[in-house]
């Protein structure tokens, strides 16, 4: 088998892609207007303190050399230490991450899941009423902001209804004997409900019209009327040969909306105070945290990447014309 | 004589364009008898995929048989039941596409859909129908180790060839073959022919042919029926119609492609003109306006299927001019001149 050698040149340059990606992310915050340590200077220091604080921190280095000791510490897995924690940007980050995570995978899931089960169905009920009335809802949820849409969801579930949280990862004063028995718990649950949702409805329109115009497609294929013509089942004719075929673009969809969803993230983890890696970002860049945005937007970026090697991957498995081309 | 093993009776469909009821196939009448290849020749257009696409009653959304019966071993396809008339799809009367390229399902292998309609349409186990898989292969002449690839793998004529294998699955007695060999080079179109020819006979298989190619028909086809602006006009054995082609069409047809076997002028004569707009059929007979002979009687009246002689049918106000047409048709001059 000859499949190994495509999986070595994808990983390569998606490597590449990383190593761009950090470059940029270096120079980026070296061109921000006001000195890094403008949040971590107090006025009343000294001179001599100041310029003690931007040596330890190598700021009196010319570029290349910051660059590079940026590098060599990259690839020993140092993000650098946060002015404003005092502490290790890698520790904050991985505390922050799991956060992101479950809310963005979640409410993907989510999405993808009703998106790819009503797209197929919308096509199947094509010039129905049921399809004339749920194209311009499905369209109204694209289009509204999500943070909007959070707000909305917080008014009603929230403070009208009282049925789920306001906001965090758990209510103040449980503690939980490990990260796991937190997740599992209906407390983390039902203050995940409501940032979830709106992230799954903002996105399940994307998977739902791609769904439904490739089922469109898909049923018009000689292969679908060759299945009928053999008098299969409708679950073989629809699902088997219908849904399996236009799912592929789906699932490329799939990798580039964990994209969009991390940007999504920013806004609506800072909606619903939810403890993630976007909002630490946005209180990072506000504070003049530059080692802790820059940490987590490059772990944002590396989540990206990963995902877009698993698209692929999972192409490859999904779609035989590509593994054997 | 034994009962046809399919009878087609008025059958006539129509497709719904818009506010228009588009007739694409109006009073077709042949038969299928046991044991024999009947090609059914035409045009683009004329309504021959649309009646080979019919008697599996799998056609376009906005399609729909208007009349007729389609007797098919006893029953009549026309009226059935949408579960009977499942029961007898790809069982009884089996289907070879066009495009093989496209009927084969691109992210399965090819083994899985030759065992996926032995086991959901045969009852098969799975082992067996695998076996019955190789043995399939074996017969078209596929070797069984490219069982397990998938379609795009496959040449123009393998997967023609996976086709063919497909609808012998569950040994129908009707395969309706669309163009089967349309999108083959000719020497493989040669082979095509060769192993359908050999597997019908094998078997016992009634098949019917569509086809546009005249040479195909003479090749393969006991009988065939010739369509024209979704009108049978002429329905009799090959020999017959190749040598004493009793309408207009049919002999200009036959001037229209080479043949190899007499030395003749090599001149090939087109039929002037092009069918008339099925959306608005002229009155009289449809060949009118492009046949030679055509005479005043024709543009008003239109001719019926008839009985020429047994076994001879054919829809023309002056077939009993026939002999002296056949003379004046092989002149190129006479079809240069038509309307």
């Amino acid at each position: 088998m000859n499949s190994l050698k495509p999986l070595l040149i994808r990983t390569l340059q998606l490597a590449l892609v990383l190593w761009a990606v950090v470059t940029i992310l270096f120079l980026m915050f070296r061109l921000m207007p006001g000195s890094p340590l403008a949040a971590y200077i107090d006025p009343t220091f000294t001179e001599e303190q100041q310029e003690a604080l931007i040596r330890q921190f190598g700021l009196d280095k010319p570029l290349w050399q910051q660059y590079f000791t940026y590098l060599v510490n990259l690839l020993k897995g140092e993000l650098g230490y946060s002015f404003r924690y005092r502490a290790p940007v890698a520790e904050r980050i991985w505390l922050l991450l799991p956060n992101t995570l479950i809310l963005t995978f979640s409410s993907l899931i989510v999405a993808y899941v009703f998106g790819i089960l009503a797209g197929a169905w919308l096509a199947w009920r094509r010039g129905s009423r049921v399809e004339v009335a749920a194209l311009p809802v499905v369209l109204a949820t694209r289009a509204m902001p999500e943070f909007w849409l959070g707000m909305v969801l917080l008014a009603i579930f929230s403070f009208s209804l009282g049925w789920f949280p306001a906001g965090g990862t758990r209510s103040a004063g449980t503690d939980y004997s490990s990260l796991w028995a937190l997740y599992t718990s209906a407390d983390f649950l039902s203050h995940l409900a409501l940032p979830m949702l709106t992230l799954a409805i903002y996105s399940q329109g994307l998977p739902l019209l791609l769904m439904r115009s490739n089922m469109l497609d898909v049923m018009k294929e000689d292969f679908v009327t060759m299945a009928k013509v053999k008098g299969l089942s409708s679950y073989a004719v629809v699902v088997r040969h219908g849904a399996r075929n236009a799912l592929l673009p789906v699932v490329t969809s799939f990798a580039i909306a964990v994209g969009y969803q991390l940007q999504g993230n920013v806004v609506v983890e800072s909606v619903f105070s939810w403890p993630g890696l976007g909002r630490e970002l946005v209180a990072a860049v506000l504070a003049s945290d530059y080692p802790l945005a820059q940490g987590a937007f490059l772990m944002i970026a590396i989540v990206v990447i990963a995902m877009n090697l698993i698209a692929d991957l999972l192409y490859t498995f999904l779609d035989p014309r590509i593994s054997h081309a | 004589m034994d009962a046809p093993l399919l009878s087609v009776k008025d059958v006539s469909i129509a497709y719904k364009v818009g506010a228009l009821d588009i007739v694409a196939v109006s009073n077709a009448r042949f038969d299928v008898p046991q044991g024999s290849i009947v090609g059914l020749v035409g045009e683009s257009g004329c309504g021959k995929t649309t009646m080979a696409r019919a008697l599996t009653r799998v056609i376009a959304d906005n399609a729909r048989i208007a009349a007729g019966q389609m007797q098919f071993a006893g029953q009549d396809i026309v009226s059935l039941s949408e579960k009977d008339m499942n029961s007898l799809r790809w069982r009884d009367i089996a289907f070879i596409p066009q495009s093989a390229m496209n009927s084969l399902d691109p992210v399965y292998r090819v083994e899985y859909q030759i065992v996926e309609v032995l086991r959901d349409r045969g009852g098969m186990s799975k082992s067996t129908a695998r076996k019955r898989a190789v043995e399939l292969f074996e017969m078209v002449g596929i070797d069984p180790g490219r069982l397990r690839d998938f379609p795009h793998q496959f040449s123009g004529g393998m997967r023609q060839r996976a086709a063919i294998a497909l609808a012998l699955a569950l040994e129908p007695k009707l395969v309706v073959a669309d163009e089967p060999v349309t999108a083959l080079d000719v020497i493989i179109q040669r082979q095509i022919l060769d192993q359908l020819r050999s597997l019908q006979r094998e078997l016992g298989l009634s098949v019917i042919m569509v086809t546009h190619d005249i040479s195909v028909v003479a090749y393969i086809c006991d009988r065939t029926v010739v369509m024209y602006a979704g009108k049978v006009v002429e329905d009799c054995d090959t020999a017959t119609l190749l040598n004493e082609p009793l309408h207009p069409y049919a002999m200009g047809l036959k001037n229209a492609f080479p043949d190899l076997h007499s030395a003749g002028t090599g001149i090939l004569t087109p039929i002037a003109g092009s069918p008339p707009d099925l959306a608005n059929p002229p009155h009289g007979c449809r060949f009118a306006a492009r046949c030679p002979f055509a005479t005043d009687q024709c543009r008003v009246e239109e001719p019926a299927l008839t009985e020429d002689a047994p076994g001879h049918f054919v829809a023309c106000h002056r077939a009993a001019e026939a002999v002296a047409l056949r003379e004046e048709a092989k002149q190129p001059g006479t079809w240069g001149t038509a309307a």
